[in-house]
């Protein structure tokens, strides 16, 4: 019998991205959000607010989510050996890429795992911001070609890899000792969160598989174009299929560009945040989502780049530069989007990256 | 389906050396092509070289040369 060598390569990424998906569905049902049963953006956003890094009243919530993914990879890459300290390629690089990735997913209203899962709910507003991610991406790309690298990662003490998972034991701590010292939402997105526990039973599993299967938003099509090999990007479509699916069975599908939940129609800011996310998530190496797993195998680069993230989040509370969503005011639809501030920060992100990439081309360091 | 075959793989810190290694190889006329780092040499999402089994000796030389650093060649069926 001919063997099916495609399915004994990819049946992993394909659970992944089922189990994604389904985490995602049950999440939202149990009381996440609409659309945003995972959304590492958001959810960094929230645990932001919940620590009193911005004041947005109706984001701050500490996601149990993002504590599951990071233990979840750490658990997984203890068990397989996988475990090991490394650090040292341009923290401070990678620190500010973390803080634009996030201004430029909060200006589109997700990360690229919650932009997959908007595009399952029928979302047509997150087009836009699949396209920008694609244009995003494939600017990274010419720089990768050009040689762009922000240098290797050495072998550290296992102390340094352990810093990230440690921050995210002590928010565990807090959430369910001390709620009382944290700030959580009593309306919006923020008031909207399913159980603690099955929260972090949801991200310990995402996060255990994603470790184990190597899902990444950003790499999937990052191997698409620069190598031909569609390997990630099966997890990716295995999670728009099952959001879809799970949205037409539990009659949630709502396949429209206005209305949508926690989104903008600002087509033309949604493609340019998530091309700011896009390039930038090349530039690291990997999505928002990926820099959590990798945190937790033991990298202390991607630990710095979360912190990154968690301070962008809190930047773009403070400064207004995140999207509001479209509203229904007084019977009249509102458009939301971002301001001027928020278009100011994007453009302001890509010069950002523009440096960053220039700068760490061959032959700079040389002269 | 593509068959599956022994072939050299080698493995770098980043995906520049990965490149350059690519670039040497096209130079030198040396045959192989860029691959997704097999998931069973590292948990890392990296690029790696992915050449016929027989030039495992000659990559390994002219990567030295070159001053390329790798992080392992490994003999796998990919």
């Amino acid at each position: 019998m001919k063997e099916n060598h495609w399915l004994r390569d990819h049946w992993l990424i394909l659970l992944t991205g089922v189990v994604v998906g389904t985490a995602a569905l049950i999440l939202t049902a149990a009381g996440n959000p609409k659309n945003m049963g995972f959304c590492i953006a958001c959810f960094e956003r929230d645990i932001a607010g919940a620590l009193g890094l911005h004041s947005a009243a109706k984001v701050q919530y500490i996601r149990p989510e993002i504590i599951g993914i990071v233990l979840g990879s750490l658990l997984a890459a203890v068990a397989a050996k996988e475990f090991r300290g490394r650090a040292g390629s341009s923290p401070a690089c990678r620190f500010v890429l973390g803080l634009f990735v996030m201004i430029g997913a909060l200006v589109f209203l997700g990360c690229p795992l919650r932009m997959v899962i908007r595009l399952g709910g029928g979302d047509l507003t997150a087009v836009a911001g699949l396209l920008g991610f694609v244009a995003g991406i494939l600017v990274g790309i010419v720089f990768l070609k050009k040689g762009f690298s922000l240098g290797r990662a050495y072998s550290v003490r296992k102390g340094e890899g352990l810093m990230l998972p440690g921050v995210m034991v002590i928010l565990l701590v807090l959430l369910v000792a001390a709620p009382q010292l944290l700030k959580f939402s009593e309306e919006g997105p923020g008031s909207m969160r399913a159980f603690w526990l099955v929260s972090l039973i949801a991200g310990l599993v995402v996060g255990a598989l994603a470790q184990r299967s190597r899902l990444c938003m950003a790499g999937g099509l990052r191997d698409v174009f620069l190598l031909k090999d569609y390997t990630l990007l099966t997890g990716f479509l295995a999670i728009w299929v099952t959001v879809t699916v799970g949205n037409l069975i539990m009659g949630k599908y709502n396949f429209s560009a206005v209305s949508q939940p926690v989104a903008h129609s600002q087509y033309l800011w949604s493609f340019l945040g998530m091309a700011l996310a896009g390039w930038g998530s090349i530039l690291l190496g990997g999505c928002p989502l990926r820099q959590l797993i990798l945190a937790g195998e033991g990298n202390g680069d991607s630990g710095v780049t979360v912190l990154g993230m968690i301070v962008g989040a809190a930047v773009a509370h403070n400064f207004g530069l995140a999207g509001n969503p479209d509203s229904v005011v007084d019977g009249i639809y509102k458009v939301g989007g971002i301001g001027t501030h928020g278009m100011v920060a994007v453009v302001l992100g890509f010069v950002v990256l523009l440096v960053i990439s220039l700068l760490h081309l061959p032959g700079k360091e040389e002269a | 389906m593509r068959k599956k075959e022994l072939r050299t793989i080698a493995a770098f810190h980043t995906t520049a050396a990965a490149m350059a290694a690519e670039r040497l190889c096209r130079r030198e006329g040396l045959e192989g092509r860029l691959i997704p780092v097999p998931r069973s040499v590292t948990s890392d999402c990296g690029i790696a070289w992915s050449a016929p089994a027989e030039l495992r000796d000659t990559l390994e030389l002219r990567f030295r040369e070159a001053g390329l650093e790798v992080a392992g060649v490994y003999l796998l069926s990919v």
